[in-house]
């Protein structure tokens, strides 16, 4: 039987790659899965009675070490904020390449804690800082410092000790390029360093309730139970500036939903399924149910989709456990699931899929990387007739949308003067739409086709260019979605009935977050490592911890 | 020091802001980037540029256009990145005047690589000639802020640069690493049947 990949029609709508869960490609696993022979310790312990001060943390395989140096600071309540406008932070960190001297913490001291007010160097690859949960992190200090663990009700409901609030890399506020890593074998994956110095910020905040409850009561104190630990992981709340990164980055995005495509149409092909792997899936699927139970969210965007996720999840379990293996087993599993679910479901148990077949998926995370470069230039001797051709095949879902209609361009994207952050503003109300972002893809292409129609089919684009700067960018768009056709979401993404949200989602999934709780449809709280081994355990772990049931 | 993705994104929104297209201006930006990694001051040419007036220099639509004068380098080089696999221009051809030429390096360095051609550029104050090639060095000390009367040749052939004595030499040195061909050799080591007509 031949088993095609999924279509980009399907999969590139907002609606279902809002949907993705995270999954084996998901990055945070791979990153433990990378380095999980790594020697991980802690170098450094300087933080004073109220756990403030820094502490350094070491990843070392004898050869290479990165470090993640990580301040804990005093602020007060009042200037505790997640949003980008915030100067304080109660904590900030910074990933080191190789091992800090005494003059580098020195320096990242007196910058690192002002975060995108301070200047960092190229020896420095990532940039981050975090809040405390005020929910659990004074309930998680005052009972251990009473020697009694704290009530896990409470702190699986959050989920975290600490909240980061970005994390930058690449280049950012004078970090090293991406150049400069960018042949390191173990750093072949995406984002191997942002999610490095999240997992080791997740070992700090550990470290720092034990600190400060051993501090408040020596005699009595007791350590956060391992157990609990391992079930919180770091949270983190992000907004708009992630949506532009997949609309920027198009032949990264394609990398990353082929490789879940090629995954996929992978397992459905598999001829005979064994009844050992159909009960490997059976399990994960019910302990995952129980976890969603802890996914609380006051959206009712995201309230709406968790329980239409259960409801679908307890007719698949019906379907599922009386189905009997068959050939093409997975395939027929994924054609129920797509006859008869939402995106929210068919999109969860594809990644349950995945977890079944480890030898399949995780090749997979070492082709999610790409160099953007190669997709730069614009071939310029294609005709006119061969462009309009790749709009009509490619981008057929926006020829028909009315971009004279004010709610097709409703939205406008930009970048905030005062926050250096991208923003999404009514452009018939509000001003600044003349300093308009790139990113209104489809009504530029529905443009640049209605243009490129106007002239002599038979020439090529270097003399169209000639006259036509001003479609350049998008040109350049849709010559790579020709080459790469998971590229582009096929979406309207100025449109009035534009979920931003949804974008996010999309990103983060690839991280390898659980637990999305929108604040609103264009700000979401998630969570990263829940379940995930603690620092000493790493090098036992394996990479089935995503799908324990919680406590 | 900034790092090159600063660079290059302040000079991709610098150039948007000073009136050029988003599709323009990422072309600059990656420009300004090249030239820094590569040791040349290309964002302070862009800077002297951009206090030029980035919208008031003359483009380069056409070879043969009238007007070859204060034209801008970056709209020069964009004109060959995207034209240059046009065969009617491989040829030579004269240029009155050009602003801050070192920004035009990147475009035609990316042109003769991905088109495999060679420019050679030739004025009474800089000549130099960019190949498919990964080497290029030029001083940047003689990259002059503007230059005049200057020609731009560009071909597919590849010329010898070495002479034909130096060429007997080698390859007469490099026949000493084959094994001589005997009568036998050539029956039992070739591997193939005694006929080919077969």
């Amino acid at each position: 039987m031949q088993i095609d990949l999924r279509k980009p029609e399907l999969v590139m709508k907002l609606d279902r790659l809002g949907s993705f869960h995270q999954s084996k490609l998901s990055f945070l696993r791979s990153f433990i899965r990378e380095f999980k022979n790594w020697e991980f310790q802690t170098k450094e312990f300087n933080l004073d009675n109220q756990g403030f001060g820094h502490i350094v943390y070491v990843v070392n395989n004898g050869q290479k070490q990165y470090s993640l140096i990580c301040f804990s600071n005093h602020i007060e309540d009042s200037e505790r904020s997640d949003r980008v406008i915030a100067t304080k932070w109660d904590a900030s960190f910074v990933l080191f390449d190789g091992v800090p001297a005494k003059e580098d913490i020195e320096r990242l001291k007196a910058n690192v804690p002002l975060q995108e007010q301070g200047r960092v160097s190229e020896k420095e690859l990532c940039l981050s800082r975090a809040n405390k949960s005020i929910r659990v992190f004074e309930h998680v200090v005052d009972k251990l410092s009473k020697g009694i663990q704290p009530d896990t009700k409470l702190l699986y409901s959050v989920g975290y000790l600490y909240r980061t609030t970005a994390v930058y890399g690449s280049g950012k506020f004078g970090l090293a390029d991406r150049i400069k890593i960018q042949d390191r074998e173990e750093l072949k994956g995406p984002f191997r360093l942002e999610m490095m110095l999240v997992y080791l910020a997740r070992q700090f905040t550990f470290d720092v309730v034990n600190h400060v409850a051993y501090f408040r009561s020596p005699d009595k104190a007791t350590k956060l139970s391992e157990d609990i630990a391992r079930n919180l992981g770091i949270g983190n709340s992000t907004g708009l500036g992630m949506a532009p990164f997949i609309v920027n980055h198009p032949a990264l995005l394609n990398q990353w939903i082929i490789a879940k495509e090629k995954a996929l149409k992978a397992i459905r092909s598999i001829l005979s399924v064994s009844q050992k792997d159909k009960d490997i899936f059976e399990s994960y699927l019910s302990a995952t149910q129980e976890n969603i139970k802890y996914w609380k969210t006051e959206s009712d965007y995201q309230k709406k989709k968790n329980k239409q996720l259960l409801k679908d999840l307890d007719s698949f379990q019906n379907f599922y456990s009386s189905y009997t293996l068959k050939n093409y087993f997975w395939n027929s599993i994924y054609e129920w699931i797509e006859a008869n679910t939402q995106s929210e479901c068919c999109e969860f148990i594809v990644s349950l899929m995945m977890e079944v077949y480890p030898d399949i998926v995780e090749p997979l995370s070492y082709e999610m990387s790409i160099n953007e470069d190669e997709y730069f230039d614009i071939d310029t001797s294609k005709t006119i007739d061969e462009v309009c051709k790749l709009i009509e095949n490619q981008y057929t879902w926006l020829l028909n949308i009315d971009f004279d209609n004010k709610e097709n361009i409703f939205n406008f994207w930009y970048y905030s003067k005062n926050k250096q952050e991208p923003r999404m503003s009514d452009r018939f109300s509000e001003e600044g739409s003349e300093l308009e972002l790139p990113l209104a893809i489809a009504r530029d292409i529905s443009a640049l086709y209605g243009d490129l129609k106007s002239y002599d089919l038979k020439r090529d684009l270097g003399y169209y260019l000639l006259k036509n700067q001003e479609y350049r960018h998008i040109l350049r768009r849709v010559l790579i979605c020709e080459k790469l056709p998971y590229s582009e979401i096929q979406d309207n993404t100025i449109s009035k009935t534009l979920i931003p949200v949804d974008m996010l989602r999309l990103k983060l999934s690839f991280f390898g977050a659980t637990r999305f709780d929108p604040r609103s449809d264009r700000w979401v709280r998630i969570t990263m490592y829940q379940g995930a081994p603690l620092m000493k355990e790493i090098s036992t772990s394996n990479d089935t911890w995503s799908y324990k049931k919680i406590a | 020091m900034h790092s090159l993705y600063e660079i290059e994104t302040t000079i991709k929104r610098s150039s948007r802001a000073k009136g050029l297209s988003w599709g323009v201006s990422e072309e600059a930006g990656k420009a300004v980037r090249v030239l820094e990694q590569s040791k040349f001051q290309g964002l302070e040419s862009f800077k002297r540029l951009v206090d030029l007036g980035l919208t008031k220099l003359n483009k380069l639509l056409d070879v043969g256009q009238s007007d070859t004068s204060n034209l801008c380098p970056i709209h020069f080089g964009i004109f060959f990145l995207d034209q240059s696999h046009n065969k009617d221009l491989h040829r030579i051809h004269r240029f009155k005047n050009i602003n801050e030429p070192l920004l035009i390096l990147p475009f035609l360095s990316k042109s003769a690589k991905s088109n495999l051609l060679y420019f050679d550029f030739k004025s009474s104050d800089l000549n130099f000639t960019i190949s498919p090639g990964d080497i290029f060095f030029i001083d940047q000390n003689v990259v002059p802020n503007n230059l005049s009367d200057f020609s731009l040749t560009i071909s597919t052939q590849r010329k010898s640069l070495y002479d034909q004595s130096s060429w007997d030499y080698l390859y007469k040195l490099s026949l000493e690493t084959f094994v001589e061909e005997t009568e036998e050799k050539k029956i039992s080591g070739a591997g193939a049947g005694l006929t080919d007509n077969d």
